[in-house]
Parts: structure tokens; C-alpha cells; sequence
């Protein structure tokens, strides 16, 4: 089977970066075709151009803060509630319960509560099934508790080409 | 039933042997099971390359460190629900991609553009100033400094799922399948994302090369 010009394209950032080794009838399309020849001389200069952004090492406090941030977590009690009470999104979720609680107080059943518009900001939490927590995030219904995971999904409606002029 | 051994009171673990004989799943049920060396085992594999794809994403060390660590952490906490179904590294950079994009949204505002003086010190951008050494002069210094800088700030201009995949790519080493995997596409969708990609920067590079 002859290769197409576009099947070689689509593997050329992987060769070009040696991702992907030379088969031989890849360098056989290469030596006729004087098109993707040139196209994959671009992406290996484009590649060797890329070459030149290096990246830090880690520094020497990286291992230091990282070992003390584990034993700070090791240390805290496994889904107590006394950690769970010093989260943001608990006391959110609490703020909310006890909000209801004394709207219902004192509008006597008249009042309407949206907590829709209740943002919480903090994105560290996750919630652990099965817990109480995740008993008391069931409760809570504001989406943005739940927005953080999603991060990946909302990329996926970015319109990647038009963004590039 | 094996259950979390007590630290050392010198903080030290005892080092995970063989590890390189497991994958990395097979390590992290090892986390699971209360085994702090492994743990130790797979923030030793990959600190390194964290940290660079966390400050190709923040580029600025400290924050690259703090995200990175952040990273290990979340890992840490979610040992107990960790299961080998999904390969380590897709989970890992799963993780590192949403704290890394929920990092730039949250500081979009504070980002200055690259406004950098050519005498600036070279921890912002990772590169080596050689003139020192007196291998290079300084006006090869400079042209290399700005051909650096203007790599990034290209790099940096990609719509943001194009970034993620040529870091990966390019910096990372990832394959196709494992980049699909972490931004939750098909292949095919990665290798035209990622050809997109290149093509704009090799455009947008065209003076460079
Ligand atoms: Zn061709």
C-alpha cells in the first residue's frame, strides 16, 4: 500500500521530534515527494527551534516544602470532621443550610431562597464518596462545588482553530 | 492484611526497592496499602518532569513548584481511590492539567504580557546565561535570549488545548494515544491538534528558523 501524503503529514511532528523512527516507506514517500519533503524539513527546524526553551531543574527546597505539605497532610485526621468543618465549601454548604433555616424563620413560608447564585471559589476540595462529606455536597446543590472537575470537558468546546488567525 | 508502617522518627523512608520492576499502577496500589516508600518512589520519578510541564504552563518556578507539589498531594489524598484501570501517567497528568488550567483562569487577570528586560535574571525564563563562561559574547547571549523568549510567548499564544498537547508532545515526550487519553480525545482529534499546532508556531516562527 502506497502511503498518502496525508498519512505522512499526520505522523511528521512525531518523527520530526524522534518521537517515531523513519520506516522505510516513509523515506521512500520523502525521497519522491517533494512536497512533504519540505513540509518535514520545516517541522524538524520548527522542532529544533522549540529545543531551545529549557526548563528549570527542581530546586533544592522542592523536596524540603513537598516532604513538609506530606506530613501536614499525613498528619490531619482521615475525613474527620473536625477537618472537613475547617473546609471553605462545608462552611458554604453550612452557611447555606443555616441561611435557609432562617429565611424559613422569618418569612414563614413566603420567601423563595436561591442559593444558585452562591459561589464558592475554593477549588481544593474534593469530595471522597462515601462520606459524610460527600452526604452534606449531595445536599449542597450549587454547581460550581462540582465545576472544578469539569475543567477538562469545558476545554473540549473551545473552538481551537478559529482561535488562531 | 499489610497496614501503613510508622515513619522513622528521623522522617526518612526506607527506600522502595525495585520499584522499577513494577509499573506504576502496581506502585500506587502500593500507596494504597499504606506503603510510604513507594510513594517516595513515584514523587522521585516525577518531580522532575512536573515540575517542567508545570512551568511551561505558570512559567515561573515557584509557582511551577507549589503546582507540582500540589499535584503529589492530590495523588496522596486520593490513594484510597486510586484504581489501576486508567494508566498512572494519564491519571497524574489528568490532575496536573486541571490545576494547571484552573491556575491560568484564576490568574489570567494578574498575567502581565511578556514585558522582559534583557538583563533580567535567567530564573523566569530557565535559560543559561553563558556569557560568563566566556563561551558565548553577549550579543550571542542576547539573540539567543530573545529567540528563547519568543519560543515562549508563541507557545504560550496556542488556544489552550493546542498548548497543553504540544507541551506534552514536544516537552513531555507523551505519545499521541497517551495526549488523547489525558485531554479526553480520539487520537486521530490529537494528531490534527497537534499538527494545527505546529503549524502555527512554525508560522509564527518563521523569522526564528
Ligand atoms: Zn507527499
Amino acid at each position: 500500500m502506497v502511503m498518502k501524503c496525508e498519512e505522512i503529514r499526520e505522523v511528521m511532528p512525531d518523527l520530526a521530534s524522534g518521537l517515531m523512527a523513519m520506516t522505510p516507506e516513509i523515506g521512500g514517500h520523502l525521497a519522491d515527494c517533494g512536497a512533504c519533503a519540505g513540509k518535514m524539513e520545516e517541522f524538524r527546524r520548527t522542532m529544533a527551534l522549540l529545543d531551545e526553551w529549557k526548563a528549570p531543574e527542581p530546586s533544592p527546597y522542592f523536596d524540603v516544602r513537598l516532604q513538609a505539605r506530606l506530613r501536614e497532610e499525613m498528619a490531619k485526621p482521615q475525613a474527620g470532621w473536625a477537618t472537613w468543618f475547617r473546609r471553605p465549601v462545608l462552611a458554604a454548604a453550612l452557611t447555606v443550610l443555616m441561611g435557609i433555616g432562617v429565611g424559613l424563620f422569618f418569612t414563614k413560608g413566603g420567601g423563595i431562597y436561591s442559593p444558585g447564585n452562591n459561589v464558592v471559589a475554593d477549588s481544593e476540595v474534593q469530595a471522597e464518596p462515601g462520606t459524610a462529606v460527600s452526604d452534606l455536597q449531595a445536599l449542597e446543590k450549587n454547581h460550581d462545588l462540582y465545576s472544578d472537575f469539569d475543567l477538562l470537558d469545558d476545554l473540549e468546546v473551545q473552538r481551537d482553530v478559529v482561535a488562531n488567525p | 492484611m499489610a497496614t501503613a508502617s510508622p515513619r522513622p522518627a528521623n522522617g526518612l523512608q526506607p527506600a522502595f526497592i525495585g520499584g522499577e520492576n513494577f509499573t506504576d499502577a502496581e506502585v500506587m496500589l502500593r500507596v494504597r496499602a499504606g506503603d510510604e516508600s513507594a510513594f517516595d518512589f513515584l514523587v522521585q520519578k516525577y518531580r522532575r518532569p512536573l515540575v517542567n510541564f508545570m512551568y511551561r504552563m505558570a512559567r515561573n518556578t515557584a509557582v511551577a513548584e507549589d503546582l507540582a507539589q500540589e499535584v503529589f498531594l492530590r495523588v496522596y489524598r486520593s490513594r484510597q481511590t486510586y484504581e489501576a484501570s486508567a494508566k498512572f501517567t494519564t491519571w497524574l497528568y489528568r490532575i496536573a492539567t486541571n490545576l494547571a488550567v484552573n491556575h491560568a483562569r484564576d490568574t489570567r487577570h494578574e498575567r502581565p504580557e511578556v514585558t522582559v528586560s534583557l538583563d533580567e535574571p535567567d530564573e523566569e525564563t530557565g535559560t543559561t546565561l553563558d556569557v560568563a563562561d566566556g563561551t558565548v559574547t553577549v550579543e550571542e547571549s542576547l539573540v539567543r535570549r530573545e529567540r528563547m523568549l519568543a519560543i515562549r510567548s508563541r507557545v504560550e499564544a496556542l488556544p489552550e488545548r493546542q498548548k497543553l498537547a504540544v507541551i506534552m508532545h514536544k516537552y513531555q515526550e507523551m505519545d499521541y494515544k497517551q495526549i488523547a487519553d489525558v485531554l479526553k480525545l480520539s487520537e486521530s482529534a490529537t494528531k490534527s491538534l497537534l499538527f494545527r499546532a505546529y503549524e502555527t508556531l512554525r508560522e509564527q516562527l518563521r523569522e526564528f528558523v
